[in-house]
């Protein structure tokens, strides 16, 4: 049976098996070791069980934790409600500023924890409801939240940028960096498109009645400030050269449990256990996809068919442009169904050989597919901000958050057109801080 | 029955609180090696393997928790849509492929572990840790995971638990999120 043949049929039957429920992590082993066997023979077992430890024996891998302690931290403490008092406090006065607060506190908040329903729950929480009291219409209150809340797998530190560099062998600190420029951009549109929908509905956003004095304005920063600027720090030491992804990670979920503690005083067990708790289900979630998609990968190689695919499609003479519009509607396509974790994993080391040998950067595209993984989060049928949406504002109709977030949906790509055209926004920031690659 | 679950979810809970204590110990290491090499200048043997190692051990034995906490991500598009027969017969052949899997795992490590413990295999790193310690926590982990998955079988065959941890009326999944932003 050739590699093509071997190819369809074992992506027709992950697909199937995905489609089970089955967890993806178990899903793609269970994929892996069944067509290892029919193809290979029972002797293939044999190197399963290192294959599967390998995938998860890299020092790299520890930032998946630490990053994921650091936003536990933040998000299990009020945090998330003090960013948003903060901005809010500030802006209040600049027209349309609700919007702006909601959407900043989104990209803000999605810095410090990295996850894109945790930022649409904690901010959603409070914007959701106060852009509801002061008139704005249902469907630019839930959308913008929504679309606001993806920005968390853009905005470093990313855990899907994490996956993304671990997965292609990308530097990670330079797809952090990528992510920032792009993350403003779709933050821009966000606003922009928020702002004129509300102003084409005839609605104005004028200035509430109240005002706030200066120092209510300044006794909002001290509680918020110090997680900016321990995440800020985490940057600087990764960009500086200064540590690991893994080591400043480290030292940033340490710190920013340290300060939960004291400014939130969170001293009870339950709330030390409710970090560790969730930081554990994250990571061992993540992790185990990591060490089942290394079976799913080693399988796939050593049937060739990754390198016959790659070659497949290189001997087409697609023009590379085409070539990006397909990967794009295929990862769109996926996104909608698959959670971000999963696709990543299971196609970028498929998918990059393809992408270099048509001439495409790769940290941009590590931007390319991360735009597309967020607008999967919010479109149906399992569109997780969606839900997490839904249960904060369970009296707006889905219709009407569904209808609402459509917008943002075109705005991100429209983001992807821009980034197309222009990749600089991409690939100039981490070119400029950590010279070209070499 | 009762007693059977009640126990395979106790043991699965004893896992998650040691996985979370190897994920802890991660972060107290991190931070020890930041301080030796960054401050002290000096040059650190142990913790790079240690953390790599915590982290490989809390993976597999955290995996059970996981399962039973709803925590390990699935494409949830069919169960979410389907009616709830259609939903019973998927949760049926996720848990069955799932089972399988983490069988034919739990027995090709265990007999991984067997090697590295009789061959007395060392890490070829600066501190020679003895490699079936590490190695140990994929037959245990994955052998929990074995027995949560049969008792989630036998919960879904007898009725007791609905399938995918879902309402038969509800097409929400279950995510702590969700939960979250309820409350």
């Amino acid at each position: 049976m050739s590699p093509t043949t071997q190819g369809a049929i074992v992506l027709a039957v992950t697909v199937l098996v995905l489609l089970t429920g089955a967890p993806v992590a178990f899903a793609l082993g269970a994929v892996g070791i069944v067509f290892l066997v029919l193809f290979q023979g029972t002797s293939s077992l044999q190197v399963a069980a290192e294959t599967l430890y390998s995938g998860l024996y890299d020092f790299t891998l520890v930032s998946i934790p630490m990053f994921i302690m650091m936003g536990a931290a933040i998000g299990s403490s009020p945090a998330g409600r003090d960013l948003y008092i903060a901005l809010d406090r500030w802006l209040y006065r600049v027209p349309g500023g609700l919007v702006i607060s909601n959407i900043g506190a989104c990209g803000l908040f999605s810095a410090l924890t990295g996850s894109s329903p945790a930022t649409c729950a904690a901010i959603g929480k409070m914007g959701i409801p106060e852009m509801r009291s002061r008139g704005y219409p249902d469907e630019v209150a839930t959308g913008s939240i929504c679309a606001g809340g993806t920005l968390g797998i853009l905005i470093p530190p990313s855990i899907t940028f994490i996956l993304y560099g671990i997965a292609t062998e990308t530097s990670i600190g330079r797809l952090f960096l990528a992510g920032i420029l792009p993350g403003l951009l779709l933050i821009g549109l966000f606003i922009a498109w928020t702002l004129l929908y509300i102003w084409l509905k005839g609605f104005r956003a004028y200035a509430p009645e109240f005002r706030y004095s200066w120092k209510e304005k300044f006794q909002s920063i001290p509680k918020v400030a110090p997680f900016l600027l321990i995440v800020a720090g985490v940057m600087y030491a990764l960009y500086g050269g200064i540590a690991t992804p893994s080591e400043a990670a480290g030292v940033g979920a340490a710190l920013c449990v340290l300060l939960a503690l004291v400014i939130y005083r969170m001293w009870s067990p339950i709330a030390w256990w409710e970090i560790l708790r969730s930081t554990t289900r994250e990571s061992v979630m993540i992790l185990m996809i990591i060490a089942t998609a290394f079976l799913f990968s080693y399988m796939l190689t050593s049937l060739y068919i990754t390198q016959t695919l790659a070659q497949t499609i290189a001997e087409a003479g697609l023009n590379p442009w085409v070539l990006m519009v397909i990967i794009n509607i295929f990862l769109l396509v996926s996104g909608c169904f698959i959670p971000p974790a999963g696709i990543i994993l299971m196609t970028a080391p498929i998918l990059l050989p393809i992408i270099t040998s048509a001439g495409f950067d790769p940290v941009w595209f590590g931007v390319i597919v991360t735009i597309n993984m967020e607008i999967g989060l919010i479109t149906p049928p399992v569109g997780l901000n969606l839900f997490v949406v839904n249960a904060i504002a369970p009296d707006v109709p889905t219709r009407t958050v569904l209808w609402g977030s459509v917008p943002y949906v075109l705005c991100m790509i429209l983001a992807l057109v821009i980034l197309s055209f222009f990749p600089g926004i991409a690939t100039w920031l981490p070119d400029y801080l950590m010279g070209p690659v070499k | 029955m009762d007693r059977l679950t009640r126990g395979v979810r106790l043991i699965s809970l004893a896992c998650g609180i040691f996985a979370a204590a190897l994920i802890a110990a991660a972060v107290v290491v991190v931070c020890q090696m930041v301080f030796l090499r960054y401050v002290l200048n000096e040059t650190t043997i142990w913790q790079t393997d240690f953390v790599t190692y915590s982290l490989v051990a809390a993976t597999f034995i955290g995996g059970p928790y996981v399962l039973m906490t709803k925590g390990h991500v699935n494409v949830d598009v069919l169960p979410i849509y389907a009616g709830p027969r259609a939903r019973w017969w998927l949760a049926l052949f996720a848990i069955a492929i799932s089972l399988a899997f983490a069988l034919v795992m739990t027995v090709l490590t265990a007999l991984f572990w067997y090697e590295s413990w009789i061959n007395n295999w060392v890490s070829d790193t600066m501190w020679r840790s003895r490699m079936w310690i590490p190695y140990a926590s994929m037959p245990v982990g994955l052998g929990i995971l074995s027995l949560q998955y049969i008792v989630d079988l036998l919960n879904l065959l007898t009725g007791r638990e609905p399938p995918f941890g879902m309402e038969s009326t509800s097409h929400i999944p279950v995510i702590p999120e969700i939960e979250e932003a309820r409350t």
